[in-house]
This record gives C-alpha cells, structure tokens and sequence, in this order.
C-alpha cells in the first residue's frame, strides 16, 4: 500500500501546476548560480595569479578553493593577500575587491542561497496542501474510507511529495557541477569531491526540514489557504528573521570593537614604541639587547590585543549560534560553509595558522641567537580542513540540529495527523 | 459606490488571519529591531568617541616631524549613520581592508528596517491581493457585485484603495512605535532634515509596498484560481526580491570586465619605473654635459651628498637638511656655483617634467576608473528591473547608509586630507625653522591641529540622486495599475 501512495503521489505531483513552475524556477536558478558563481571564481583565481607572483616582498595567501563556487561564505576574505607586521597582520593592498561597489549591497547568489532561501521556500510549497488541500477536494475522506493506516498514508506522502521535490533538484546541481568540473581551470581532488558529497547530502537534510515543517502545518490546518499564510510566515521566521535578528542580538551580549579601533590601537602600540626606542642611547653597550627586549615586549602586547579580539569573535559567534539554535537556516549556512572551507571554522583556523606561523617567525628573528637577521623567513603553508576536521570542529553538532528538527517536525506532523479530522 | 466597496475591502482585508499575523509580526520586528539597533547605535557612538580619544592621544604624546606618519595619524574617523537605529550600513563593509574582522555580518545580514519593507511588507502585500479577484471569483461574489450597476474600473480602484488601506495599517503603526522610541530616546538627537529623511523613507516604502500590492492584483486579474494565482506571485516575487538583485552585479562582472586592482598596481609601477628609468637617462646626459662644462666645481657641488641621480629630482627637500645648506651657502659665496647650481636646477626640472609626462600619459587608472563605472553603472542599470533594487538605493541613498554616503564620506575625507596636509608641512616647517637639528623621528606638539568633523550631505543633494529611482518604483505602480486594470476588463467572473 505504501508503494502505491508514493506513486499516487509522485504522480500527481509530476502532473501539477506547481510542479512545473517550481522546477523551472529551481533548475534555472541553480544552473545560473553555477555560471555565475564560476565566472566570480575565475576572477578570483586571475587576482590570486597575481598576487602570487607578487608576494615576494614577505606577503602571503592562499587560493580560492574550487568549493566555493557552490558555497562563497568568506572565501573573498579568507584569499586576500595579507603580510606580517610587528605588531598584528595587515592586508597588503587594501585595494583587492572589486572596484564595483554594488556587490556589497547584495548577497552573493551562490548555490549555498539558493539552498537556504528560494528551495527552502519551494519545499514548503511542495508541502503545505499536501493534508489540508487533499481534505478540501474531499480525497483524504476517500482514501481514508479503505483500509488504509494514517502512518501509512502519512509517511507515503511524506516520501513521495519529497522525492518528487528532491529529484530536480539534483538534476539540476548534477548538471551544474558537471560543467564546471570539465572545465580545465577548477581542479578538485578527492578530498572535494566527499565536501561536495557532504554539502549535498546536508542540504537534502535542510531542505527535508522544511518540506516536513510545511507537512506539519499541513496537518494542523483545515484551509490550504490557512496553510499558506502560516507556512509563508514561519518561513520568513526562520530563514531571514532568527538568523539575521540573532546576529545583532548577539552583539547585545558581547561587547566587540570595531575593526578600526582595533586598529588605532595597534598603531598607537607601535608609535609608543619608536618613542620609547628613541630613549635607548645608542651607546649603550646592551643597546641591541634592550631594542630586542622592548620589540619583544610591543609584539607581545599586540597579539593580546589581537587575541581578545579574536576571543570575543568567537564568543560572538557562539552566542548568536545559541540564539539562532532554534532557525535550521544559521545551523546549514555553519555547516554548508565549514563543509566547503569558506566558514567561520575555517576563518578561525587560518588565524591560527597566521599566528603560529607569526610566533615561529618571532621566535627565529628575535629569540633564537643563532638565526641571521639578513635571512628570508620560511614559507607560509596553509592547507584548508579536512572532511575529519570538519566534523570535530563543530559540523556534527550543526547536522545534529538539522536531523533533530526532521525529527521533530515529521513527529509532529505524524502525531497531528493521528489526530486530523477529515471531514 | 466605490465607498461601499473601499469599506468591504478594507473590513474584509483586517478580519482575516493574514492581517492578524502580518500585524503582530510587523509590531513584534520592528519594536525588537529598533531597541536592539538602538542599543548598538550607542556602542558604535561610544566606539567612535573611543577611536576619537586614542587618536587625540596618540597624536598629542608620538606625533612626529615627519609628514607621512602625521598624515597617517591624522586619518578621519566616520561616526556611525544617524539612521543607524533604523538601517544598518552595508554589511561586511568594515571587514574589507583588515586582516581581523567580525564574520557574521557577511553570513548573516542584519536585520532592520530595509528586511521589514522589502521582505515582510512585500510578502505581506502580495498575500493580501493574490486572490482578490480569482478568488472572489472562485467564491463567486465577484459575479454578484459586477451584476450590480458598477464599473468594472470602481471594482478594481474600489480594491486597490481599501487593500492598500489595510495593508499599510500594520506598517505604519511599526514605524508610529519607532517614531516614539526615536523621540522619547534621550540619546537620539534627530534634527529636522533627520525627521524629513524619515518622512520621505515612509513615503518611499509605501511606493514599494503598493507596488508589490498591485503586482499581486495584476497576478490576480490574469488567474482563474487563487492557488494558480499565489504560486505566480510568489515565483514573481522570488524572481524580483532574492534573484534579480543578486544576479546582476555577477552578470554585470561578466559582460564588462575590469582588470583587477592588483593587476593594474602593476602595469602602473611598470610605467613608474619606465618613466623613472628615462629622467634618469636623462639626468645622466646632463651630468655629463655639466661635468664636461664646470669640471672641479661640478664634482664640489656633488660631492655635497644631495644624493643619488634619483634623488636630485627633489633637489633640497630629499637632500640631508646640512648639506642642502652648505650648498647654499656656497652658492651665496660664489656666483658661478650659483650660476652652475641653478643651471643644474633647471634640468632637474626638466628631467622631472619629462618624468610627469610619461606618467601624465599612463591610460591604467582611467581605464580603469572608467571601465569600473561602466561596470557599476551596468550592473545598477539592470537590476532596475528589480523594485527591491530600486527601494534599496532610494532608502539608503537618503537616508545616508548606502554607497553615496561612503563615497561623500571620502569626498570630505579627502579635502580634511588636504588641510592636514597642509597643516603638517607647514607646521614641520616651521619647527625646522625654529630647530634645525629637528630629526624626522622628533616629537612635533600638534595641540593645534585641524580637527574632522563630519557633516552629513544635504536632502537636496541626496534627493537630486535618488529621485530617478523612486521614479522607476512610481513607473511600476503605473504599469501594474494599468496591467490589472486591462485584465480586469476582459476578465471573465462566471
């Protein structure tokens, strides 16, 4: 009897309306993301061309991955070119982004938006008469009039509604991705291939979320256009809302200066430095010891500035990840984005890199007696995180979150159809 | 008539669930992102004023004698937007030039009052007129009302007028909670071209939200059945709010591609070094020619150490401040080292003139400039097509949070630039005069120097560029009118 509910279901939706105009809608959107976020990629790799050659004069970076084509996040950020100073880390060129200034007004539609956005919101179309709408035509009385179970009748739909939601959607990204992948200038090893794998498998997850949300609203209304309303707006709730609100709200709560200040200080940190070595007479027999020792000193005051900083981003960051807890959309976008190397989780492991690399280059030119100052420092080698490193750093519990509320969801929508009069 | 129908359609509009949500989602949005803004616009004043202090006290303890590190000390600090409790400034914008920045703004837009009108209000206004005439059809009371002695052109005004009426009622008791926050607020000091902006940004959103009201009627009058009608006013609204506006600069890069900055650095340090390579072939001939010409006094006059070849094109302010003197000196002792030196002078300034034409030449930056605008001008000419875009420039543009305002920031930046400038020649000059063993590194009291107070630009100048825009908004509501409208009369209500 399931078989023929799923079947029944996938047919009707194949033969529907929105069907048609939600798969035309999607398959566009995500094919024109692909090309257009290719292109964007493209750019990316000429600059990073480059400023590679140019990085000779001890100035660093690391190239755009291929992954962020499908999913942006901060790889802009994270691929800029940026150079030592005594005191904290500076951009080489402030000039690297894009002369034009409207890409700071939108977002970046890249296949992470499309995801998190616009399919989110088709699920939910997909779903919210899937109960509601069949009562008003008078079928659900019908079906029901047999001996057939509501688990059965509820769990045929659930699958057959979704799989004919899903399957779009993957000939679509399969379309996409391979075009990409045949071209000559994206080299994706093995280790993308299973963070593409994984992206994909996160956002059927995300998007089962909302595709059960919308089945729970479904059976918790009599009217499909009741179902809409609410779903529309438990939609706006949860991808733009929680997300964006929880961001500010956030800030409430922990205290962070603006970068500029962040910057004035470390500025003021060096000027008192060169006051101070003006102070040392250069007749000194220690002269050297003690211009050593204050460099030491000032190198070491600006890394606790730069570290509390740092500290408070990622309080920041947990913070507004506890708020937004209850929003699927925050916990895919972590997890899409540390999946990809173009996360907050990666961000946080190329400072670290950054620093350590900083401490070890301290370490040669001011400690260790026995290294030439005149001597060029080593390279800076930085590999992004691994599929395992993904998953310790917090993917888990970001996926955790998206199955829990499938769960949560799909019980609900199982209690209350239990429950649901037909009539 | 048309009163009657105003009246139903209003009554009809503010009895139903999407009123309540819409109602209680606007007040709760708007009440929780005003306070909340709030508070954040009085951290970014505290860290303004903080930024302030360690200026003025770096400046006041390590300013030095030497004009480049002065200029950089002297750098003007922006203070937060005044509608910042309202409109956040354009996310991510702070990370740009530094290694260190705060991540979540680029994941995760703030929430304001742009988010309220363009997604909530356009959301809200779409439901509220996708089934007002397939739906009333389905229903069949449009067939009922149009028996009636009634024009076909009352009905749709008759709907427009009540939906629009109802609609506008959550929105504008949101921004009422907002105006008695602002004014109550004892540390919001708004002066009146504030509380015009204000005035204007609401007239503004209700073109942008009448708009998506119509877009959904237009829908209405060309579907026969309401779920026909919300799944086209939702692909509709998908295309114009979250795909055409992101799109577009993208599409733009594509189709009008600018060299990258990094890219362009080079070509211009290329001519720079072309153009430093010929004053110094240059330079060398006439070193020849004056060697050849004055012999011994020649080779006094350069083993004054005013430097290299390089460095005689900026003959006595490059030159050590001693050796500059000295060769004055001589120079007032004997007037055929005067003669020479002048000579001399002549063709630095030859050679630097040949140095500023090479580069006066160079056609990067331009083409750069130029092929950036185009590229700009492009992208913000297509996603026109969008009334979300349209909205989004009209807001910020007057409200001072967009990208007119960074940019008539840099405009006062850089005249403030100018003046400091000026400021710290002078001013080293002066203690030059007053110490002439003053050492670059030497500390130079700057208590009175020129300070940066930031004005905000005109509402005439901001209105002048925004108009165009909301122009385009009024253009849409026209078209959408008339397309519902000719719907309307052909529409079949049985």
């Amino acid at each position: 009897m399931l078989k023929s509910i799923i079947k029944k279901e996938i047919l009707s939706n194949l033969l529907s309306y929105k069907f048609s105009i939600i798969t035309i809608l999607s398959t566009i959107l995500i094919l024109v993301s692909i090309l257009v976020m290719y292109g964007d990629y493209l750019l990316a790799m000429d600059n990073h061309d480059i400023l590679r050659k140019e990085s000779g004069e001890h100035s660093e970076i690391i190239p755009p991955t291929p992954l962020g084509i499908f999913a942006k996040g901060l790889d802009e950020n994270l691929c800029r070119s940026w150079q030592l100073k005594g005191v904290g880390v500076e951009i080489s060129s402030e000039q690297q982004k894009s002369l034009n200034d409207l890409f700071k007004l939108f977002t970046a539609p890249d296949l992470l938006y499309v995801i998190k956005v616009i399919l989110s919101l088709c699920a939910m179309l997909f779903a919210f008469d899937m109960i509601c709408g069949e009562k008003e035509t008078g079928t659900l009385r019908q079906s029901l009039s047999y001996r057939l179970k509501r688990p059965i009748l509820i769990t045929g739909k659930w699958i057959g509604g979704f799989t004919s939601f899903i399957l779009p959607f993957f000939i679509a990204v399969l379309l996409g991705t391979i075009f990409v992948t045949l071209s000559a200038m994206v080299d994706m090893d093995a280790q993308d291939w299973t963070k593409l794998g994984l992206f994909i498998l996160s956002s059927v997850i995300y998007l089962a979320v909302f595709f059960s949300l919308g089945l729970l609203i479904s059976c918790l209304t009599h009217r499909s256009s009741t179902s809409l309303v609410i779903s529309l707006f438990v939609w706006t709730i949860l991808v733009f809302l929680i997300p964006n609100l929880g961001n500010i709200l956030a800030r409430q709560f922990v205290q962070i200066p603006t970068t500029q200040q962040l910057d004035l200080k470390r500025k003021q940190i060096v000027n008192r430095m060169r006051f101070e070595m003006k102070q040392i007479p250069k007749t000194r027999p220690d002269y050297k010891k003690r211009l050593k020792e204050l460099q030491l000193r000032t190198i070491k005051e600006g890394d606790q500035l730069d570290e509390d900083y740092r500290n408070r981003i990622n309080r920041l960051v947990k913070v507004s990840q506890s708020i937004t807890g209850l929003s699927p959309a925050p916990a895919f976008t972590l997890l899409a984005t540390d999946i990809m190397g173009t996360g907050v989780a990666e961000e946080r492991k190329l400072k670290k890199a950054v620093q350590d690399y900083k401490d070890f280059c301290v370490q040669l030119y001011y400690i260790d007696e026995s290294v030439d100052e005149e001597s060029e420092p080593p390279d800076f080698h930085y590999q992004r995180s691994s599929v395992k490193d993904i998953l310790s750093q917090g993917g888990l519990s970001n996926s955790l979150i998206l199955i829990l509320l499938n769960v949560l969801f799909f019980s609900g929508a199982y209690v209350a159809f239990l429950k649901y009069d037909v009539r | 008539m048309l009163r009657t129908i105003i009246a139903k359609e209003f009554l009809n509009n503010i009895l139903n669930l999407r009123f309540m949500i819409g109602l209680v989602l606007c007040l709760l949005v708007t009440i929780a992102c005003i306070m909340i803004l709030a508070h954040d616009y009085r951290q970014e004043m505290m860290d303004y004023n903080a930024r302030i202090n360690i200026q003025d006290e770096t400046l006041d303890n390590y300013a030095v004698a030497k004009q480049y590190q002065l200029i950089q000390l002297l750098r003007p600090q922006k203070p937060p937007e005044r509608f910042r409790l309202l409109i956040v400034g354009i996310p991510g914008n702070e990370a740009l030039g530094f290694f260190d920045y705060n991540p979540l703004p680029i994941l995760f837009p703030p929430l304001d009052f742009l988010f309220i009108v363009t997604i909530i209000m356009s959301l809200l206004a779409m439901l509220f007129s996708y089934d007002s005439i397939a739906g009333e059809r389905q229903s069949g009371t449009l067939r009922l009302v149009i028996s009636n002695s009634i024009s076909r052109t009352k009905v749709l005004f008759g709907k427009f007028i009540g939906g629009s009426a109802s609609l506008l009622i959550p929105f504008i008791l949101a921004l009422l909670v907002g105006v008695l926050y602002v004014s109550v607020n004892p540390a919001i000091q708004w002066d009146s071209s504030a509380w015009a902006e204000l005035a204007l940004l609401t007239a503004a959103s209700i073109t942008f939200i009448t708009l998506f009201y119509l877009l959904g009627l237009m829908v209405s009058t060309f579907s026969r059945y309401s779920a026909v009608s919300i799944l086209n006013c939702l692909f509709l609204w998908v295309l114009l709010i979250l795909v055409i506006p992101n799109v577009c600069p993208y599409i733009s890069a594509q189709f009008r591609r600018i060299p990258s900055i990094k890219e362009t650095e080079r070509r211009e340090h290329e001519i720079e070094r072309h153009s430093i390579e010929a004053a110094r072939e240059y330079m060398k001939e006439s070193v020849k020619e004056f060697k050849f010409k004055y012999g011994g006094l020649f080779s006094e006059f350069e083993s004054m150490e005013f430097g290299g070849i390089g460095s005689w094109f900026c003959l006595g302010k490059d030159a050590e401040h001693k050796h500059e003197k000295a060769a004055r000196q001589r120079a007032e002792a004997d007037p055929e080292f005067k003669a020479m030196m002048d000579a001399f002078r002549e063709e630095v300034h030859k050679a630097q003139d040949e140095l500023m034409r090479i580069r006066r030449a160079n056609p990067v930056e331009d083409d750069l400039h130029r092929k950036a605008v185009l590229q700009t001008k492009l992208a913000k000419n297509m996603a026109c097509i969008s009334p979300f875009a349209n909205f989004v420039y009209v807001a910020r543009d007057l409200t001072g949070t967009g990208l007119r305002s960074l940019e008539y920031f840099e405009q006062t930046k850089y005249e403030y630039e100018r003046q400091a400038r000026s400021y710290s020649d002078k001013k080293i000059d002066n203690a030059r005069e007053k110490n002439p063993a003053l050492e670059e590194d030497s500390f130079l009291d700057v208590s009175d120097r020129p300070r940066f107070v930031f004005k905000e630009e005109g509402l005439k100048g901001k209105l002048g560029k925004v108009l165009p825009y909301w122009g385009i908004l009024v253009l849409f509501n026209v078209v959408f009118f008339a397309a519902a409208f000719a719907g309307f009369m052909r529409y079949d209500v049985r």
